[in-house]
């Protein structure tokens, strides 16, 4: 087989072709609608971001008849505002008050007056950090009182009361950009599997297209299979590269608008990322989607032969999440080499700091190796299976002689 | 000239075409007849290199066909088949682009189409938006918009009502004047046998007989005669000697002569019997050379 666009001509057709992908697509009302849509909802989300406080915020519920239970709520309030969390009190009149709080959730927690002293009351599971703040308040209070009534002077009793807390040293430095990273990485591993699957399944919908409605014999009588593949890969392809772009720059300059992100220069590495890893990913992935088109004659019967590709991507989506919270788990570090899975769990392993640039780099290397190669086998299988009606087996189409490439092709040079 | 040599094709166990040869010489337009399932789609497809051939070669003007030879054939597949959601102007734009015109004439070839062909106003129109007819015209436009050096059709008549048929004619004609070799297939023999200069009839994927119309209707062993005789006693053209009736119609009858006979002994036959009012030699009709290849 020789390869695409080594002629003057087959140039000339792959530009012509990817141009109308391009072109009629961008065209396409439905593409503009969704496309819309979905950067007002990107830009939704960044600015309803902004209006969440950091840090954690809870109601807790405090039984007003008991004294001792009021001032617990006042102490869990200031202590946790030192460390961060937002306590809202919210005072009861009784037990019942509280359940009723509790289950409508206008509360997360309650302490009430038990048996044996103040009870904390849940619905269910108990929201750790609260329970444990107040835990360490209730019993710094309920000793204090207990100190106090076998006759303790308070100025002792504060004194011994009044621990500093355990030192924290660090290892490694924290980065202060940690939790931001981990979000721009979720964000661009959700794009990227996005981008992937959606403008791959476009790859897959445009070659059926072709078929069902039989256009493909009049372009194949014009130019070679390979070059109408590539050209509707590139073109597709280009058309992914410049919606993530857009998406990515709205993104960048509406979070540094409503002061989201601060980094301006680590958020922008992070979007080039993306933009490099999503064309790498769909020239390996954009190849074995226009296959699973070419074996079929009907837009219903793509999905059968488009699963296999789907589990894939999705298989390597799991990871890729999983690698925001542990990049460094062998199986993500084994995911962020293999072809398949490389695009979309490298980004957020270099983000996050994970994956040093020679170890991208080599990926990368692997990635596009097997691309070439994949190029070479879905050509083949794309050529013979392109022409023929029906559903059509991998096995018989690999095995037969290619249908036109040869006969279109350059015999005479 | 176009000239099929010796193109075998077989798709698995199936022959579809074996050792066919045939040529489309300038300014001629060619009939390609043949029962279903002859090879007459494959042999198109393998013109236009969208098959290849197991054996053989197509030649254009003396020389193999290469991609850039092809580029300017102009195509009508069987399977009709244009982007249902691209504007008509686009569609013969690309069309026209990707057959080999540049960015300035691919346009206007395209509006001049549509023009001739009588769909320039639903040109920004999406083809499905179309009734049949006018994407009927619009894929014979795609053949056309690149002006090719040679046109190649697998049935651009079916579908077509008679208006249709007169204007597809004409335009076949019109680029058969201008030089160019048409190759067209199609059942409607009669129609054939009316507008094309020569006919290639192909069956079991086996040329059976080829050549210009006149060619094929004197070129078989079978001598007729038609005679029409008024007041004749009925069972009259059972007595002609040497000749036997093969059609009867009211007033007359056709005759097969046997090998030695001379027309001559009909005509004397029916004088004896009436009143002779008609009296002539018939070449066999193309659907009459079909009906006895193909049987044959």
């Amino acid at each position: 087989m020789s390869a695409t666009g080594t002629t003057r001509g087959g140039r000339r057709a792959v530009r012509l072709v990817s141009r109308r992908e391009f072109v009629e697509r961008i065209r396409d009302r439905g593409f503009q609608i969704s496309t819309s849509i979905t950067l007002l909802i990107l830009v939704g989300l960044i600015v309803a971001s902004s209006f969440t406080k950091p840090g954690a915020t809870y109601a807790l519920g405090t039984q007003a008849s008991s004294d001792v239970i009021r001032s617990i709520g006042n102490e869990v309030s200031s202590a946790g505002d030192a460390q961060g969390v937002h306590v809202g009190i919210s005072s009861v009149d009784s037990q019942a008050e509280a359940e009723r709080l509790l289950r409508d959730g206008t509360i997360d927690a309650a302490i009430v007056e038990g048996e044996h002293g103040p009870v904390i009351l849940v619905q269910s599971s108990p929201p750790d950090q609260l329970v444990g703040l107040v835990q360490v308040v209730a019993r710094t209070a309920l000793a204090r009182d207990a100190l106090a009534n076998e006759g303790v002077a308070p100025k002792h009793l504060e004194a011994a009361l009044d621990q500093r807390p355990l030192a924290v040293r660090s290892l490694e430095p924290p980065d202060p950009h940690a939790k931001s990273n981990s979000a721009v990485a979720f964000v661009g591993v959700l794009l990227l599997y996005g981008q992937l699957f959606g403008y791959g399944f476009w790859v897959a919908t445009g070659v059926v297209e072709e078929k069902s409605s039989r256009v493909v014999e009049l372009l194949l009588s014009a130019i070679r299979p390979s070059e109408l593949l590539t050209g509707k890969i590139v073109g597709i392809g280009l058309l992914g590269l410049l919606q993530l772009t857009l998406m990515a720059t709205i993104a960048l300059f509406v979070s540094n608008a409503v002061g989201l992100l601060t980094f301006p220069a680590g958020a922008l590495g992070a979007a080039g990322l993306v933009i490099v890893w999503f064309a790498i990913g769909f020239a390996f992935y954009s190849t074995l989607f226009a296959v699973a088109g070419s074996l079929v004659s009907r837009q219903e019967d793509l999905q059968n032969t488009m699963t296999p590709i789907s589990l894939v991507i999705l298989a390597s989506f799991f990871v890729s999440i999983g690698a925001l919270s542990s990049p460094d788990a062998p199986l993500v570090k084994l995911a962020s080499f293999l072809p398949p899975s490389a695009p979309l769990a490298m980004p957020p392993r270099l983000i996050l700091g994970s994956a040093t640039p020679a170890q991208a780099v080599l990926s990368a290397a692997i990635s596009i190796a097997s691309t070439v190669g994949m190029i070479r086998i879905a050509s083949r299988i794309y050529a013979s299976a392109i022409l023929r009606t029906g559903r059509v087996g991998l096995r018989e189409v690999w095995r037969s002689r290619r249908t036109t490439d040869q006969a279109t092709g350059v015999r005479s040079t | 000239m176009l000239e099929l040599v010796d193109v075998s094709r077989r798709f698995r166990d199936v022959v579809a075409l074996d050792g066919v040869s045939f040529s489309a010489p300038q300014g001629q337009m060619v009939g390609f007849v043949g029962p279903n399932g002859a090879g007459k789609t494959t042999a198109m497809r393998i013109v236009l290199g969208v098959l290849e051939a197991d054996r053989g070669e197509v030649r254009w003007r003396g020389r193999p066909v290469d991609a850039e030879a092809r580029r300017r054939f102009g195509y009508m597949p069987e399977e009709r088949g244009l982007y249902p959601k691209m504007r008509v102007l686009d569609q013969l734009v690309y069309l026209g682009r990707l057959h080999g015109l540049d960015a300035t004439e691919a346009p206007a070839a395209a509006r001049r189409c549509v023009e001739v062909l009588g769909v320039p106003d639903r040109v920004r129109e999406p083809v499905q938006q179309l009734s049949l007819g006018n994407q009927q015209r619009v894929q014979l436009a795609a053949a056309l918009v690149h002006g090719p050096d040679l046109l190649v059709l697998d049935e651009p008549f079916s579908g077509l009502d008679p208006v249709g048929v007169d204007v597809l004619t004409g335009v076949l004609r019109e680029q058969v004047e201008a030089g160019v070799p048409v190759v067209f297939s199609s059942h409607q023999l009669e129609l054939v046998e009316r507008i094309c200069d020569s006919v290639v009839l192909i069956a079991h994927g086996r040329v059976v007989a080829s050549g210009s119309i006149e060619e094929l209707r004197s070129r078989g062993d079978r001598r007729l005669v038609r005679v029409e005789c008024a007041d004749a006693a009925p069972g009259w053209e059972e007595m002609v000697a040497g000749a036997r009736v093969i059609e009867r119609f009211t007033g007359g009858a056709v005759f097969e002569l046997d090998g030695g006979t001379p027309p001559d002994a009909v005509l004397d036959a029916a004088r004896g019997a009436g009143t002779v009012t008609a009296f002539s030699v018939v070449r066999p009709s193309l659907t009459e050379i079909f009906r006895e290849v193909v049987a044959g």
